[in-house]
């Protein structure tokens, strides 16, 4: 038998060997240990503080911990998330459906290029056609307008307006708007006196 | 993308994964699931409970905003507590709250630093003895947990009360790990003196 009796460190050193499963304590000590009543006692101790320490329960905030934690925490998606959310419904569930709609994108993509690198080969006539669609709108237009004056203020009125200088036209538009906006910051005024009272 | 339930049984490398990638209800998870640890290491740091919430909360706070810059290769316990204990620190150091030093700061290496460093007892602590008229076992640990000195009650929790490795607890706290040994050895050395009358 070893003759004296365990440290504190070495009380400590077997403690956490025995935590461990393992054995570093010198062996003359560990002899000393298996017949010294003492130092058996001494590490009985430091183990039942070790496991009362760990039958500590745990503390619990008040309820609601979770919800004030979250109120303060910026939830951010990044743009490769929420790409991936956007397009992920759209994907199918199997494969042999992935791959044809694979093919199928690889097709409508081929498609369109090849129409747009076909459409700008014939600019002369993307351009020749598009002016006439431009002229067409633009027929219409003057017709739907002309009914329109036609309609609110009659052929005479219309004629009137085609005697009047452009100068006298902005003169009675700008009246129009100024007259406008009156009567309805004049209605607005209205409504809002109406509910404070109600 | 997995529900609630499903998240329950996650890894907290997938749950962190998906709260990196802005999902609420991994965010809720990771509260979920640390929420009483977390609380219940600042609350014996701090011994205040209102306290003790409102700096988990800023724990919760400061680690989930910034969930983007957690790194995989620690684990994310680790880094929470890792926050936590410096919050309660923070805490300790500004309100001057701490407790009793049987010996100083182990850091010190005079007479004279281990005197400036001594902790000093606060007014109304109680005695060895008025824990043995409680006659309960935890709430004696409980008292002598909050006589030690911070930086040994955050070892001797995440050890004892987390069960986390020696290794761990260096990482979390950023101490050598013969400093996390030291102070652990120490801690059990001086619960064991607190507690004697208590078990007599």
């Amino acid at each position: 038998m070893h003759d004296r009796h365990l440290t504190a460190d070495e009380i400590q050193q077997q403690l956490d060997d025995e935590l461990a499963g393992v054995a570093t304590l010198a062996p003359a000590l560990q002899a000393h240990l298996r017949d010294c009543l003492d130092c058996q006692g001494e590490v009985a101790q430091a183990e039942a503080l070790v496991m009362a320490l760990a039958a500590s329960p745990d503390f619990a905030p008040s309820a609601g911990f979770a919800d004030r934690v979250m109120r303060d925490v910026q939830v951010f998606e990044p743009w490769y998330a929420a790409l991936d959310r956007t397009f992920s419904p759209f994907v199918p569930a199997s494969w042999p459906a992935r791959i044809a709609a694979g093919v199928a994108a690889l097709i409508g993509s081929g498609a369109t290029v090849a129409g747009s690198w076909w459409a700008l080969q014939r600019a002369d006539i993307a351009v020749f056609l598009a002016s006439i669609g431009l002229d067409e709108v633009r027929t219409q237009l003057l017709a739907a307008g002309h009914d329109l004056s036609t309609a609110v203020l009659g052929p005479g009125g219309v004629n009137t307006l085609r005697t009047v200088s452009v100068e006298s036209m902005a003169i009675w538009t700008g009246a129009f708007v100024i007259a406008a906006g009156l009567g309805l910051v004049g209605i607005r005024a209205m409504a809002t006196a109406a509910d404070r009272s109600s | 993308m997995p529900n609630s339930d499903e998240l329950g049984t996650l890894p907290d490398a997938d749950v962190v994964r998906l709260a990196q990638l802005g999902r609420e209800s991994a965010f809720r998870e990771l509260v979920r699931r640390y929420e009483r640890p977390v609380f219940s290491l600042v609350f014996r740091m701090v011994r205040d409970r209102e306290t003790a919430e409102d700096l988990a909360q800023d724990t919760f706070v400061k680690v989930l905003n910034h969930i983007d810059r957690y790194s995989p290769d620690f684990k994310f316990s680790s880094w929470l507590f890792k926050i936590a204990n410096n919050v309660a620190i923070d805490w300790l150091r500004r309100r001057r709250l701490d407790t009793v030093s049987m010996d100083g700061s182990p850091h010190a290496s005079t007479a004279s630093e281990i005197e400036a460093s001594a902790l000093e007892l606060e007014a109304d602590q109680e005695t060895a003895l008025e824990e043995l008229e409680s006659r309960e076992l935890g709430a004696a640990i409980e008292q002598a947990i909050a006589k030690l000195r911070p930086e040994y009650r955050a070892c001797i929790m995440l050890r004892h009360v987390e069960d986390r490795s020696y290794e761990e607890i260096a990482a979390t706290l950023d101490l050598p790990l013969g400093t996390v040994k030291t102070y652990i050895h120490r801690a059990r050395h001086e619960l064991r003196k607190a507690l004697e009358p208590a078990r007599s």
